[in-house]
């Protein structure tokens, strides 16, 4: 009993309080102006357009600087070895390293385990940090670890009908007939491995690159031209090779 | 008054120089050149040596001694091995006493009982701990560990800090305890620790089945002049001018001759002395001393550390104790031969033997009784011994009593009488160069007298 009467009262309260009728003979209240535009389109007077720096007074002498502010740095060799993994099949480490070893004895690749205090993976048991910058025998691993990810990924890639969703590395294709490429059939596929490894198209690398990779590769397939008792043809000589460039590049081992 | 100005300003430089040079940043340019021609090799006599029968030479049944003899050793491999009546039905060792020398040392000591000059031992070292990590790590750190783990550099870490930071490979440890720890060490001094030489080649190996070293080569250049005119872009350029240097001296460590320092089997060829038919437990050994004199007579290294095969005998095993050291002892003499022989890399005219520094220790000492498995266990005593140039030789320097074996005042130091420890043991082996004991070791005194005027 007590409930329902509680439950009637709050009724009537709520009835009351939401009757919005002003009462009869009160004065119309006053239209309010909203302080802030709620959506409407309104002219701007002015239009502000680019300017450049040196044009705003005060800055005429002041250069702009556009410098890192920080050094470069090691990536570390987790992410390096994560790295190489991702761009060279997505596979495990140890299934990568059985593909890298290769049925064959050519000795490409030995194990990941070999070569971690080279690339300067910590161990802090005996509190040796990780390698903070590169050294002689790191730089030797590199190549190493290079020459056997791109070797394989030619051998994969190049060789055969390989549809392009399952190359490892090199989603082109080359001249049918063997002829040398041109100068912009090199720079698109060039550019389309410089994406994939140092993540930024060709272009807007420093100029040089292009004409300097162009010229690795044109050397490789001049000195495989009569590929003898060597396994790779000119072109695939010269696709490792700027492979090779690229995951070898500094850009790719500092940040 | 202009004349008081200009010597006030410079009074004001010289300040500021001063208080700069005081900065960990600009210390390395402060401190005086030292010499960048000398080399070392740093051993850990795995597992804790028992110094009775080598160094510190025991004999005799006295307090808690009990000598190795006949029950306990297999006597017959050990080369310099003399019977000595013990009692009725064992015999123990006669002492050998160089020619010479005053130096005392057991049938263990194998072909270094040979070369006494050259021989600083250091007997009584007060190692204070009976455990195989803390005592590793305090021989070759100076610094007991804390909380498990090394809190000071690793003598190796020193010397490559002090004459190894433009060396191809600063230090290159196999093994041994290595620890990079401390404010003002260089990046590039930190030790490479490898399992065996052989891995490095492994590193160093290249297949010419697909592409020729001409076409790595090719790479490595164009790599260079990316380097080169990425350094030229940046603010910053220390690191990618290194990465270019780096890439020019890697043809170099690419080269057949360099190489074959990383491979065992042309270490054996180049040094045959150090890989002797018979050994039983310390062929690694000889293939680090080999290493260590092909990579320092091509100026690659600067210095090589590396343990030895294990002396933790706490069983029947110790039977073999005198052989493991006489085995590690003839390669130190061979090493110490083939130093000798080699050229110096960068100082005509002069050996390697003059240049070359070997410092040897090991966790602690064992127990100078038998245990119930004859075998002897941990004992907070030690011996070390210096091989070098800039030691006086024939020398051995503190004592253990005659009773216990334990370390006994070796004399006066600045905190008191008290036996000689690890600490000052390296803060002699270091300030024989020229280098302040301090930058890197916390306690330690200098031996004044063990070193060379």
């Amino acid at each position: 009993m007590k409930t329902t009467l509680q439950r009637a009262a709050a009724a009537v309260i709520f009835t009351l309080g939401c009757n919005s009728t002003p009462a009869p003979g009160a004065p119309a209240p006053a239209p309010v102006t909203p302080t802030v535009d709620a959506g409407a389109v309104t002219p701007r007077s002015t239009e502000i357009t680019p300017t450049p720096v040196t044009a705003i007074p005060g800055h005429e002498l002041i250069p702009q600087d556009r410098s890192p502010k920080e050094p470069p740095r090691l990536m570390p060799a987790e992410t390096l070895i994560r790295s190489y993994i991702a761009l060279f099949g997505g596979l495990s480490p140890q299934a990568l390293q059985v593909r890298l070893r290769g049925a064959t004895s050519d000795n490409l690749f030995d194990t990941w385990g070999d070569y971690l205090s080279a690339l300067g993976v910590p161990d802090y048991s005996v509190d040796i940090p990780r390698a903070p910058q590169t050294n002689a025998l790191m730089l030797a691993a590199f190549e190493r670890i290079g020459v056997a990810l791109c070797e394989r990924a030619v051998q994969n890639d190049l060789r055969g009908a390989v549809a392009l969703g399952d190359r490892v590395l090199f989603r082109f294709e080359l001249p049918a007939d063997a002829r040398a490429l041109t100068d912009e059939e090199f720079a698109t596929r060039f550019d389309l491995l410089h994406r994939r490894v140092l993540g930024y198209p060709a272009a807007l690398a420093p100029d040089s690159r292009a004409p300097r990779f162009r010229a690795l590769y044109q050397g490789a397939v001049a000195r495989h031209a009569d590929a003898g008792t060597r396994s790779f043809n000119g072109p695939e000589a010269g696709w490792a090779s700027v492979c090779e460039g690229l995951v070898r590049h500094p850009e790719f081992h500092l940040y | 008054m202009d004349t008081r100005r200009r010597t006030f300003l410079k009074v004001l430089g010289g300040a500021s120089a001063a208080g700069l040079a005081s900065q960990p940043l600009f210390r390395a340019f402060a401190d005086p050149p030292v010499a960048s021609d000398e080399f070392f090799v740093l051993i850990h006599a795995n597992g804790g040596w028992d110094v009775t029968l080598s160094l510190d030479p025991r004999n005799e049944r006295r307090g808690l001694i009990e000598p190795g003899s006949t029950d306990t050793i297999d006597t017959a491999p050990i080369r310099r091995w003399r019977d000595a009546p013990l009692d009725s039905d064992s015999s123990t060792f006669e002492i050998i006493r160089p020619a010479g020398s005053s130096l005392r040392l057991g049938p263990a000591i194998g072909d270094l009982g040979d070369m006494p000059d050259r021989l600083t031992v250091i007997n009584g070292l007060a190692m204070n701990t009976v455990s195989h990590p803390d005592g590793t790590f305090f021989a070759a750190t100076g610094r007991h560990l804390a909380g498990g783990k090394p809190v000071a550099a690793s003598i190796d870490t020193m010397l490559a800090n002090e004459f190894g930071r433009t060396s191809l490979l600063p230090t290159v440890s196999v093994g041994y305890p290595s620890t990079f720890v401390g404010e003002d060490l260089d990046a590039r001094v930190s030790p490479l620790l490898v399992g065996s030489v052989d891995t490095l080649s492994k590193m160093l190996n290249r297949s010419n089945v697909n592409t020729t070293a001409a076409d790595r080569q090719a790479v490595t250049a164009l790599l260079t002049e990316e380097s080169r005119d990425l350094a030229a872009r940046s603010w910053y350029r220390d690191e990618l001018e290194g990465f270019g240097l780096q890439l020019e001296a890697l043809p170099r460590m690419l080269s057949p001759d360099v190489q074959q320092v990383f491979n065992a089997t042309a270490l054996a060829a180049a040094q045959p002395t150090l890989f002797p038919t018979g050994r039983r437990f310390q062929a690694r050994a000889g293939v680090n001393c080999a290493f260590a004199v092909e990579a320092m007579k091509r100026n690659l290294v600067r210095c090589v550390s590396f343990s030895s095969a294990s002396h933790d005998t706490h069983n029947n095993n110790y039977r073999s104790q005198p052989l493991i050291q006489q085995e590690l002892f003839d390669t130190i003499a061979a090493l110490v031969r083939a130093l000798d022989a080699a050229p110096h890399p960068t100082r005509t005219g002069r050996r390697l033997g003059d240049h070359t520094h070997i410092l040897v220790v090991s966790d602690f000492c064992r127990t100078p009784q038998i245990n119930l498995t004859l075998g002897r266990d941990h004992y907070p005593n030690g011996s070390a011994l210096v091989i070098s140039p800039k030691f006086v030789g024939n020398t051995s320097f503190g004592r253990a009593d005659d009773d216990q074996l334990l370390p006994a005042s070796a004399g006066m130091f600045a905190d008191g009488d008290r036996p000689v420890a690890p600490p000052d043991l390296l803060a002699t082996f270091v300030s024989a160069f020229g280098v302040n004991p301090r930058r890197y070791l916390r306690d330690g005194d200098v031996i004044r007298s063990l070193l060379r005027a």
